[in-house]
């Protein structure tokens, strides 16, 4: 238990009446101002203080608080999960609004979807075309291509053709009777592949078998 | 019968979009003052002069079996098929045309493709898949189809390739006369 601190009393017969405790008369005086000094009290109950009293021309801030009401939010600001309900949640309909099915009847609607719907497929046929040109260029330009390298081939073919010409037309004039047998096969091959790449191999020597008596 | 909602009125726009290159005559007013709408009635789409359509309501649905041009029928699962009666309206705006010759002509309304050797002449820069009306060499309007190949390829392609498939052609007045109009 905490001491109990003594208070030390002046005068104890001027003012605080006949200066006992809990006598009457110092418990009606309680509230008397004991040698016009005040002392702070605490308030045991934790509350606030009394308002102070009203100043003219200002706003008491006490009655500003209570008429400040408190924002009550709904369960979509807060973000709450929604819970089943009888009617499910995506069904509900607001209310208001017309029921069954909204016609399109007059002019200037019909219109706008008209055009929606139009230029969404002027747009689509647009695209189409655009690619079909695409690939059609490139077609064009691979059939191009073929074609150049078809020609490229045959100049070629001619060319090789016209060396192999003059060719056989020398060895006639002077060349030794040896090499033309060679040749002569040579060129054959050439003329039938179109190509100098490989040379003929001469002819495989074949055994056979007699046959057995 | 009643008139379209937005959704409807997309797809059947959107169909129409493939064959035709201008939409907004088909709906701009007439001189009179009147205009032509879209009803359905019986899941077919009827183009119909408004006046027509207001008189129409006067009859009950189910006795109702036409009115106006049917231009085809929507389907349960919200696609849009054209009928063969919307060919005159398909006609008069086509975007793109194939003209049919003579021989090609019997082929066709009995419900064939359209071959490259039957095709007297195309319209130029036509793209592949896309919306068609056939024509005969006279110039008369023998049904619609969708084409196989772009012009430049169809150049290219033998007489026996299919430049265009088939989706409605006249002889459908007589084959399938049951369930044309109604059913």
């Amino acid at each position: 238990m905490a001491p109990s601190r003594t208070r030390t009393i002046k005068n104890k017969h001027a003012a605080n009446g006949s200066g006992i405790k809990g006598s009457k008369q110092s418990r009606n005086d309680r509230n008397a101002i004991p040698d016009g000094v005040l002392k702070a009290k605490k308030d045991p109950s934790g509350k606030s203080r009394a308002p102070p009293p009203n100043v003219k021309g200002r706003p008491n801030i006490a009655e500003i608080l209570k008429k400040r009401k408190r924002r009550v939010y709904t369960e979509k600001e807060l973000g709450i999960l929604e819970l089943n309900k009888i009617t499910p949640v995506g069904v509900a309909k607001s209310k208001g609004t017309k029921k069954g099915k909204v016609f399109v009847d007059d002019r200037e609607s019909m219109n706008t979807i008209l055009a929606i719907v139009q230029a969404e497929k002027e747009g689509q046929i647009e695209s189409k075309m655009m690619k079909a040109r695409q690939l059609e260029e490139i077609r064009e330009a691979r059939k191009a291509e073929e074609e150049k390298k078809a020609a490229e081939r045959k100049e070629r073919m001619d060319e090789t053709k016209d060396s192999l010409r003059k060719k056989r037309k020398r060895p006639q004039g002077g060349s030794g009777k040896d090499d033309g047998d060679g040749d002569k096969i040579n060129i054959r091959h050439i003329a039938i592949t179109g190509s100098k790449a490989a040379k003929p191999k001469p002819a495989k020597k074949r055994v056979s078998f007699a046959p057995e008596e | 019968m009643r008139p379209l909602t937005e959704p409807e009125t997309k797809t059947v726009f959107a169909k129409l979009a493939n064959y035709c290159s201008d939409l907004k005559t088909l709906i701009a007013p007439l001189d009179d003052g009147d205009r032509y709408v879209l009803r359905l009635n019986h899941s077919r789409v009827y183009y119909v002069r408004l006046s027509i359509a207001n008189m129409a309501t006067s009859v009950a649905r189910d006795q109702l079996l036409s009115l106006g041009t049917c231009l085809g029928k929507l389907t349960k699962t919200g696609k849009f098929r054209l009928h063969i009666t919307a060919l005159p309206i398909l006609a008069e705006h086509a975007r793109h045309k194939i003209w049919v010759k003579e021989n090609g002509a019997q082929p066709f309304l009995y419900g064939s493709n359209v071959v490259k050797a039957h095709v007297g002449r195309w319209s130029e820069d036509c793209p592949e898949h896309s919306g068609v009306v056939v024509f005969s060499m006279a110039d008369i309007p023998l049904g619609f189809g969708v084409t196989a190949r772009s012009t430049a390829e169809a150049r290219r392609l033998d007489p026996t390739g299919v430049v265009c498939f088939r989706q409605a052609d006249c002889g459908e007045y007589l084959r399938d006369e049951d369930t044309l109009f109604a059913g």
